[in-house]
């Protein structure tokens, strides 16, 4: 499983496909103050960055790849 | 290459002809339906065979050919020409595709922008629902029309520009002064794009040599329980140091949804954007930068009452323009007039970057015909105060074009493309597809030519068979062995000849390989000329050896343009001539015992003979007493020279007078004639008579001083022995009369360079052989005739093909070489 979830926070590990937004979307939602983990993210699909970007759950840990943290700061951090 | 992919050329070659000539077939006849749902399934076919390989830039304008073809068959839209000639260039697009595929294997990347272009002007044709839904083009033009846009305006840096963090502005700077070309790329994924197993993240992330890049969502998002997780939103600003043309190969399956500027440097050195707005705006600018869809409202609430109430006038103005429809064909002008008039106004208003969101809403307005994009712009825009509760026409479609839902039908092709993969019904007409094949096998031309070299050496080896014969009996002594020998030679002898008789049926080719391209080349010329032309074509099944009917492509392209341009006339002219005002060209091919003719006929205005003597002599093709003298059979004639041309124009058809030069020395080529004949007024008949093969050719055999030489039959008048008493000296040259005709002679020694004198027979009388070279006929004295034989000449190769006196060489029977000579040469 690329995104596990624990109580409240979504650990993302290597690679996020398209087909997890879906679920991604279905727990945000349930979630009251969703945390997210991506410190082992390797890359997100489009689709689960724009859930994120919509949904704006606290981000506990950035990724390690210093690159996809660039990213998603600016990406994450525009929409709070 | 792989053997998919050859097989794969060799179809999409033929699969485009049939489509060429599917739609003018249609020009023809546009209720045809058999021939409609041919011609799609061509296009269907052809584009999924496509899809087998990375050829996106094929597939792309393959795909909008048969979605506009789709229309056209559920009589969407009507047939015309205008959609005939896109759709042709299409297919030359196509054909040009195909040989970068043959030559690299591969399509350079800057053929992605053609491909978009034409895919573009196919759609264009489509009445505008059909654009929203598919949104590969229709979605992402607004963001490439407003790149566009911002790169027409070459000192205006995009508004994220300033969002640039320092370190990536130092890298951009030290780049850029090292001399490499930086690119601001915007990157606008289809909303669709996740359905085609896109991630646009991942290519922009990928993206060579980037120095920053930042994404921004199109819209606001909406609650998380509307969110649509399967529709991409996001645009992507780049700015990467790689050349353009990396960049177009990077992006080469979406080069639709990408527009590049060029960085300027001026950009980078900190001035920010002030420079290009003017003071007023730049205070407002810094506060605007951040957001793409900045807040207007403080701006032009600040504004005075007396300026607020002008705006509001101007504004509701623009409205009612937008919403006049009496005179759909000015709706262009009247959206362009508009879309000026606010990009100025939000300007004015402090707002910048309403400039491109209105090119954007202008671009959607213009694609589709309809002015919602530009009210709705209007409604959004804090600009306007005044805003109307209800606008009276939401849409106002164009007349003419249906006014489908197109949410509706965007959602079901959603589906379509999610499910395409087991979709059984595409299968099944694939299935269908090759039912129709023709029962023939696709052989490599190289194959065809081993094979008859192979039994060109049989029927040499086999001719050694009657001197083994003569051996066994003369030397040997063996009568037994010989007739053996003889008899078994007479079953191979048969055998070879049959076979060589099969594989030059292999060989021969119907003459429609070439006539086939003549309706199109007819019809595009005679549109450009203004002239009306029917074209005839007949005995297309004649067949001849595949390299005679090829190497007769150029020379009768060339005949046919002539008559095209100059020999008929507009429609006008041929009225006042009394003549139908459809001019005929007949393109005639018949089997005349072992040769082909071919015809091209005009019922054009003829040539002049008077006209060509004037032009040869003025030109200084012939002197005057050459103008007095020749026929007018020998002036028409003339016009096989090179540098004759009666047209005093150049155009791009012809004029240049090389045009029948050249007709006539590929005809000679491969050993043909050609001649012309015409009546002033009434037409021009050009005439090529060419051998039925290449391959096997009738020689006589000749001796002269006791070697063996082959002449050509083709060019063989007759054989005569002549005294030696009748042979009658002029200065240096020798003569005879023959049947009332004066003939020059000439010893075959002497032309060779041999010293030996023509030897006579025992009566004296000389051996000459009469040749025809270059439109007259010659004696050459020999020694003596021997029989004709069928050879399988071989042109001469490495050093000995400088030897322009012999046309190639032959081997006989008992091994032996003999030279060909080439009678036009050493004459």
């Amino acid at each position: 499983m690329p995104i596990e979830f624990k109580q409240d926070c979504a650990l993302f590990a290597d690679v996020v496909s398209v087909e997890e937004a879906e679920g991604l979307l279905e727990w945000l939602q349930k979630q009251p103050s969703p945390k997210v983990d991506l410190s082992a993210c390797g890359h997100l699909h489009t689709a689960n960055l724009q859930v994120l970007m919509a949904a704006k759950p606290e981000i506990v840990n950035w990724p390690a790849d210093s690159a996809l943290r660039a990213w998603l700061e600016s990406a994450l951090n525009l929409t709070t | 290459m792989t053997p998919l992919l050859e097989q794969f050329l060799s179809e999409s070659h033929e699969f485009s002809q049939g489509i060429g000539q599917k739609l003018m077939q249609l020009e023809d006849q546009p209720g045809d339906r058999d021939a409609m749902d041919e011609l799609f399934r061509l296009m269907h076919t052809l584009k999924g065979n496509s899809g087998l390989f990375a050829f996106p830039e094929m597939t792309r304008v393959l795909h909008a050919g048969e979605d506009l073809l789709g229309m056209v068959r559920s009589e969407q839209i009507s047939y015309s020409r205008e959609l005939a000639d896109r759709l042709l260039a299409a297919m030359d697009f196509v054909m040009v595709l195909c040989g970068d595929i043959e030559a690299t294997e591969s399509i350079d990347a800057f053929r992605a922008q053609d491909s978009v272009q034409i895919a573009e002007s196919l759609r264009a044709l489509m009445p505008a629902p059909a654009m929203a839904i598919h949104g590969a083009s229709g979605a992402a033009t607004p963001a490439a029309a407003a790149a566009s846009t911002a790169a027409a305006r070459p000192d205006a840096a995009p508004p994220l520009f300033a969002e640039l963090p320092e370190a990536a502005r130092s890298e951009a700077i030290r780049q850029s002064q090292g001399g490499v070309a930086l690119h601001w790329i915007v990157y606008s994924p289809t909303p669709e794009c996740f359905f085609v197993g896109d991630d646009p993240f991942h290519r922009t992330r990928q993206t060579p040599n980037l120095l920053w890049g930042c994404l921004r969502s199109r819209e606001s998002f909406p609650p998380l329980a509307e969110l649509d997780t399967y529709r991409c939103v996001l645009d992507f600003h780049l700015l990467t140091a790689a050349p353009r043309e990396e960049l177009a190969k990077y992006f080469r399956y979406v080069p639709d949804q990408i527009s590049y500027l060029a960085v300027d440097p001026r950009w980078l050195a900190g001035e920010r954007l002030e420079s290009a707005r003017g003071p007023d705006a730049a205070a407002s600018n810094e506060d605007l930068l951040p957001g793409d869809a900045p807040p207007l409202a403080e701006n032009t609430a600040q504004l005075p009452p007396e300026v607020r109430a002008a705006l509001d006038t101007i504004l509701s103005a623009q409205r009612k323009i937008l919403q006049l429809d009496d005179r759909p064909a000015w709706r262009p002008g009247r959206l362009k007039s508009v879309a000026a008039l606010l990009a100025n106004l939000a300007m004015a208003a402090g707002d910048a970057s309403a400039g491109d969101a209105i090119e954007a809403a202008l671009a959607r307005a213009l694609a589709s015909g309809q002015v919602a994009p530009l009210l709705e712009w209007l409604d959004s825009s804090t600009l306007d105060a005044s805003k109307p509760g209800v606008i009276p026409e939401k849409e106002t479609p164009m007349p003419g074009q249906p006014d489908a839902p197109a949410g509706v039908k965007f959602g079901r092709r959603a589906e379509d493309r999610a499910r395409s993969p087991e979709d059984g019904v595409k299968f099944g007409r694939r299935a269908e597809d090759a039912y129709n094949g023709p029962k023939s096998l696709k052989v490599d031309q190289a194959k065809i030519d081993c094979l008859m070299n192979l039994i060109g050496e049989l029927v040499v080896s086999k001719n050694a068979l009657p001197y083994l014969a003569q051996r066994a009996e003369k030397q040997f002594g063996v009568r037994e062995l010989s007739r053996e020998i003889k008899s078994q030679y007479a079953v191979i002898n048969r055998i070879a000849d049959e076979m060589q008789g099969a594989i030059m049926q292999v060989r021969m080719m119907a003459v429609s390989f070439v006539f086939q391209r003549f309706p199109r080349l007819v019809r595009d010329i005679s549109h450009k000329l203004g002239k009306e032309v029917q074209l005839v074509l007949e005995g297309e099944q004649t067949e001849a050896d595949k390299n005679i009917v090829e190497s007769l492509a150029d020379p009768l392209i060339h005949i046919v343009r002539n008559s095209l341009d100059h020999g008929l006339e507009t429609p006008e002219v041929r009225r006042a001539c009394g003549k139908p005002e459809m001019g005929t060209i007949t393109i005639r091919a018949r089997q005349d015992s072992d040769r082909v003719v071919i015809e091209v006929v005009d019922d054009g205005k003829g040539i002049d003979p008077a006209v060509i003597k004037r032009k040869a002599y003025e030109k200084g093709m012939i002197d005057e007493a050459a103008l007095e003298r020749i026929g007018d059979r020998e002036a028409i004639d003339l016009i096989f020279n090179a540098g004759l041309s009666t047209v005093e124009v150049v155009t791009d058809l012809s004029g240049r007078g090389v045009g029948m030069d050249v007709v006539r020395s590929a005809v000679h080529k491969i050993n043909g004639s050609v001649s012309i004949e015409s009546t002033l007024g009434k037409g021009t008949t050009i005439r090529i008579s060419l051998p039925l093969s290449m391959a096997v050719s009738q020689v006589m055999i000749i001796e002269s001083d006791g070697q063996l030489f082959g002449v050509p039959m083709d060019h063989v008048v007759e054989t005569v022995r002549i005294p030696r008493s009748a042979i009658v000296w002029i200065k240096q040259s020798m003569t005879a009369v023959l049947r009332g005709r004066i003939v020059p002679l000439k010893a075959l020694n002497s032309l060779l360079g041999v010293s030996a004198p023509p030897r006579a027979n025992g009566d004296d009388e000389l051996a000459v052989l009469l040749v025809q070279a270059g439109g007259e006929i010659l004696g050459l004295l020999v020694d003596g005739f021997k029989e004709t034989l069928g050879l399988i000449q071989k042109p001469l190769g490495g050093v000995l093909s400088g030897l322009s006196a012999y046309s190639g060489s032959a081997l006989l029977g008992d091994g032996s070489v003999l030279m060909i000579l080439n009678c036009r040469e050493i004459v």
